[in-house]
């Protein structure tokens, strides 16, 4: 296991290497000056100069060739240090970690919600095949899948505000500073979110179910005499778990990037709407960190994944 | 004001009319009885009290513009006699005419403390006092925390004051003073001395004095070395600044200009302590927060998230501000900024989503909506340098061919866009709204507007239309509603065959630059209500943002005149001048300047928000909370 655990590591070096050189390299080829964004240049009264140009860049560090601002970035980041958005003097890991806790918590909290939705939709569904039952929870599948979820995000807020005159707060409340009001926060986008990925795992789990249910140590278990909630509880879920905690895995590596659109949907200050912020300003800096971040998220969270594997199904042995 | 209006006003001020037949005159026009009251006051106190030397030249300029509704600039110019500080008109132009402006700030010197217009008090009765005002816009400080490179003067105008200002109580309809407590204008109009109000501490305890607004304005207008101002190109005639005394700073114009005040008023122009910017170099974008004077003090801020102020006590003006603090939320959505007013997690915001306006407007017990005229502006730059744009001809048959009613619907969703000609909406020269709808290229009716551009482009050698003709758009709304929007029209009115190119914001102004265009749709904004700087940023010969290389030596001559002519009326005749020129040749197919909606809750009380004769971002430190 640590060997396995080792070899992983090893190789996620030059994964997240490469994700580094290729965000890097990206910023600096697509189009887009960031000099131009801070000075609003051309949408109000002023075009700079190209000395002034010149000065702006240098301030910022963009003067420099491109080996040594990367080295540069790499050397800060291996020191902890994130560096400073163009835009503003406040440092990006001051940013993150504040806005990074809701997003952590929405995209725990939609996973949460997903769970308890879908795995036991899917598995009344795969038990009761084809009965009205399965209809009704392949159709709430249907439509979880189908229908967005910043949809579901817009759609709350205006009912809200309109019947109820009351909307999510707009400014980033911690959960040990008020939890009350960091729930109201946050609930809202997990749901969502939450309703959407509930889905997919609800069809996850049905199939997988399905399959497992088919299987010879089913039939013996059945045999044997055994219940079919203990047959389902102890032989078949175990087994139908594997795809749904890949899948799990996966959704919430992404959901900790960021669930842009539902985050802007409901005006919560997370990372997704940070990352959408700095992408219109062109902000190199806060892009590089964060799509670094997301990288080595997506890396541990797979990670985390397979070795969990082992965990669920005794017969996997790293 | 029309001529009836005008000769009774003439006929008050020459003997022909007593007050009370002026009175029953008006009356007879249907001037209801407080605007009457206001005329009267304007034009001098009781009637047996004979107006003094110095307050005809203001008595006159307060009767040429106490305009009745809807003029957008009428200015409330004080009898000088009972005034302290001079309330000069706002008027585009800025500048007052120079007998009004001396006799004003003549008048000033002896006046007391308890007359200065600039000693502001909230316009609603009974302020109350304590609580926080909560604002919702967009509140980040790009580029750092300096007002003067770019940081977010609309939260940190707070903090300062200026030399001078826009009248908050009375919706920025007239200029009073700030810290400067009264100002002369040399007859000339090439110089003018500001004196300073004395007591004025900065938040450190430092006094102010004349060398921290020499500082300030140096380090604006004339930047040192490794210095970007944003601003100076707004003053290319301002020579000089010095400190005449402790308490006295004198401006020398290398020529008159007519808008300098309304420039100087501007929530930009906050004035720093020389002892800050020395200590860095001149340079405040890494100073969180640079000390100021104004009405509240620095407390608390989170990046992208809030501002926190609280009042400052040792404030100049003793009775403000009312409340205890402000709170700046950072909401970049509009339609969030409008839910964030509804629900009362925000006061009031500056500019919501129309959506989220409507549904203000239709809860009058709790919410106040106002839509205020705003200097941002759509057009499509049109390089004149491409054939067949060249050709006057063609610019103006697009010109009067858009169908300027038609866009402006289908833009509604993204954002408010107003009918307008050249001179900014919310400014004294522009068109008044029924002449406007008369215009060609402005009426709604364009079967006339039509035939006429076909038979323009056909002269210029196109009677079968133009093909192949490139528009540039951002992506994003323009590109995806009004783009097409102009494409369709132009197809159908003239066939002139349009390609769109979606480009990223960011591209734009690249091509724009390096004039890769024929097209291009894009936004522009003018710093004040006045044609001035739009005029010499946009189209003069080689500005720097003329991007389509528009050259017209009778507009720049014009230009020229019009800056520097500092007489309100000779100076509204160049604009005419200069909007029927721009008709005939124009440099652009302009669409309109914008509204902004902004909303707050009923119990937000001395902002005088319902009355602003255009909209400024700026400082509110009248403002109290009626709970």
């Amino acid at each position: 296991m640590q060997r396995y655990l080792m070899r992983r590591l090893v190789t996620a070096v030059p994964t997240i290497f490469g994700i580094t050189v290729l965000i890097f390299v990206a910023m600096r080829v697509l189009p887009g000056d960031p000099i131009a964004m801070i000075s609003s240049e051309g949408q109000g009264q002023y075009i700079l100069s190209p000395q002034e140009l010149a000065d702006a860049r240098a301030s910022l560090g963009l003067d420099k060739p491109l080996p040594q601002q990367y080295a540069s970035w790499m050397s800060d980041v291996a020191h902890g240090n994130l560096g400073h958005s163009f835009w503003n003097k406040e440092p990006i890991s001051a940013t993150v970690s504040r806005r990074g806790m809701i997003s952590l918590e929405i995209a725990v909290l939609a996973a949460i919600f997903s769970w308890f939705i879908g795995i036991p939709a899917g598995i009344l569904s795969a038990t009761r095949r084809n009965s009205w039952l399965d209809n009704i929870v392949r159709l709430f599948m249907t439509l979880g899948l189908a229908i967005p979820s910043f949809w579901i995000g817009l759609s709350a807020v205006l009912f809200l505000v309109l019947v109820f005159t009351w909307r999510p707060p707009l400014t980033i409340v911690q959960l040990w500073e008020d939890p009350a009001k960091n729930l109201q926060m946050v609930i809202g986008p997990a749901l969502a979110i939450g309703i959407g990925l509930a889905a997919t795992l609800a069809r996850m789990t049905r199939s997988a179910t399905l399959e497992v249910m088919h299987e010879d140590y089913v039939r013996t278990a059945r045999a044997k005499g055994l219940g079919e909630r203990l047959v389902v509880s102890r032989h078949v879920l175990r087994n139908a778990l594997l795809p749904v905690v890949t899948t799990s895995g996966a959704a919430i590596g992404g959901l900790i990037g960021g669930a842009v659109a539902t985050e802007t949907a409901f005006g919560v200050p997370g990372l997704g709407n940070y990352l959408v912020q700095a992408l219109n300003q062109r902000d190199w800096m806060v892009i590089q960190n964060l799509v670094l971040i997301y990288g080595l998220v997506f890396v541990v969270v797979n990670l985390l994944v397979d070795l969990s594997y082992a965990w669920i199904d005794p017969r996997i042995r790293y | 004001m029309d001529e009836h209006t005008r000769a009774l006003f003439e006929g008050l001020q020459n003997g022909k009319l007593s007050r009370r037949q002026f009175v029953q005159r008006l009356t007879a026009l249907g001037f209801a009885g407080s605007t009457i009251s206001l005329f009267l006051a304007a034009c001098g106190g009781s009637e047996s009290a004979p107006t003094s030397a110095v307050a005809q030249p203001t008595v006159k300029l307060a009767t040429s513009n106490l305009i009745p509704t809807p003029a957008p600039i009428a200015t409330q110019p004080p009898p000088a006699a009972t005034v302290a500080a001079p309330a000069t008109n706002v008027s585009a132009s800025g500048a007052p005419s120079a007998p009004a402006a001396s006799a004003a700030t003549t008048a000033s010197a002896s006046a007391s403390a308890a007359n200065d217009a600039g000693i502001l008090k909230s316009p609603d009765p009974n302020p109350k006092r304590g609580g926080t005002v909560t604002f919702a816009f967009g509140v980040t400080s790009a580029a750092g925390y300096d007002i003067q490179q770019g940081a977010a003067v609309s939260v940190l105008c707070h903090l300062y004051n200026n030399l001078i200002r826009l009248n908050l109580v009375d919706g920025l309809k007239t200029i009073v003073p700030d810290v400067a407590q009264k100002w002369d204008m040399a007859p000339d109009g090439l110089t003018y001395t500001f004196t300073l109000r004395s007591g004025v501490q900065f938040h450190d305890g430092s006094p102010l004095s004349s060398a921290d607004v020499v500082a300030t304005y140096n380090r604006m207008i004339f930047p040192p070395m490794g210095i970007v101002s944003l601003l100076k190109d707004r003053f290319p005639f301002v020579a000089k600044i010095e400190a005449v005394d402790p308490l006295a700073v004198k401006f020398t114009l290398s020529q008159p200009s007519g808008i300098f005040l309304l420039l100087l008023s501007q929530m930009e122009m906050a004035i720093y302590s020389k002892k800050t910017l020395d200590a860095n170099n001149n340079d405040l974008r890494k100073v969180l927060v640079a000390p100021g004077t104004g009405p509240f003090m620095f407390k608390s801020y989170k990046e992208s998230e809030v501002w926190t102020f609280v009042k400052n006590p040792n404030y100049w003006n003793k009775d403000l501000p009312y409340v205890d603090a402000l709170q700046f939320i950072h909401v970049p959505a509009w339609s969030d900024r409008g839910t964030a007013v509804l629900t009362g997690q925000a006061d009031l915001s500056w500019n919501v989503s129309k959506e989220t306006w409507d549904e203000g407007v239709k809860r009058p017990d709790t919410i106040k909506t106002n839509r205020i005229a705003n200097f941002g502006a759509y057009q499509v730059y049109i390089n004149t340098k491409v054939k067949p744009f060249d050709d006057p001809r063609v610019r103006r048959a697009m010109n009067l061919a858009l169908n300027k009613q038609g866009l402006i619907t289908a833009y509604g969703t993204q954002e408010q866009i107003e009918v307008t000609r050249w001179v900014p909406h919310g400014g004294e020269f522009a068109t008044p709204p029924d002449k406007l709808t008369t215009l060609p290229g402005y009426r709604a009716d364009k079967t006339q507007d039509i035939a006429d551009a076909k038979k323009l482009l056909a002269d210029a050698g196109f009677p079968n239309g133009i093909p192949g003709v490139e528009l540039l758009a951002a992506a994003g709304p323009q590109a995806e509603v009004l783009a097409p929007a102009i494409q369709d029209q132009l197809k159908r009115s003239l066939n002139i065959d349009v390609k769109i190119r979606v480009e990223e914001r960011s591209l734009l102004i690249v091509d724009e630059k390096a004039g890769k265009f024929t097209l291009v749709l894009d936004t522009s904004s003018d710093p004040i209500a006045d044609f001035s700087p739009l005029g010499n940023i946009y189209f003069k010969t080689g500005a720097s943002q003329n991007f389509g290389g528009y050259s017209n030596p009778k507009f720049d001559d014009l230009m020229k005149q019009s800056d520097s002519e500092i007489d309100r009326t000779k100076r509204r005749a160049l604009l005419d001048q200069i909007q029927d020129l721009l008709d005939q040749d124009p440099p652009w197919l302009f669409l309109g300047f914008t509204d902004h909606l902004p909303m707050w809750r009923t119990y937000v009380k001395g902002t005088a928000l319902e009355k602003r004769a255009f909209q400024e971002w700026g400082r509110l430190e009248t403002v109290w909370l009626d709970k």
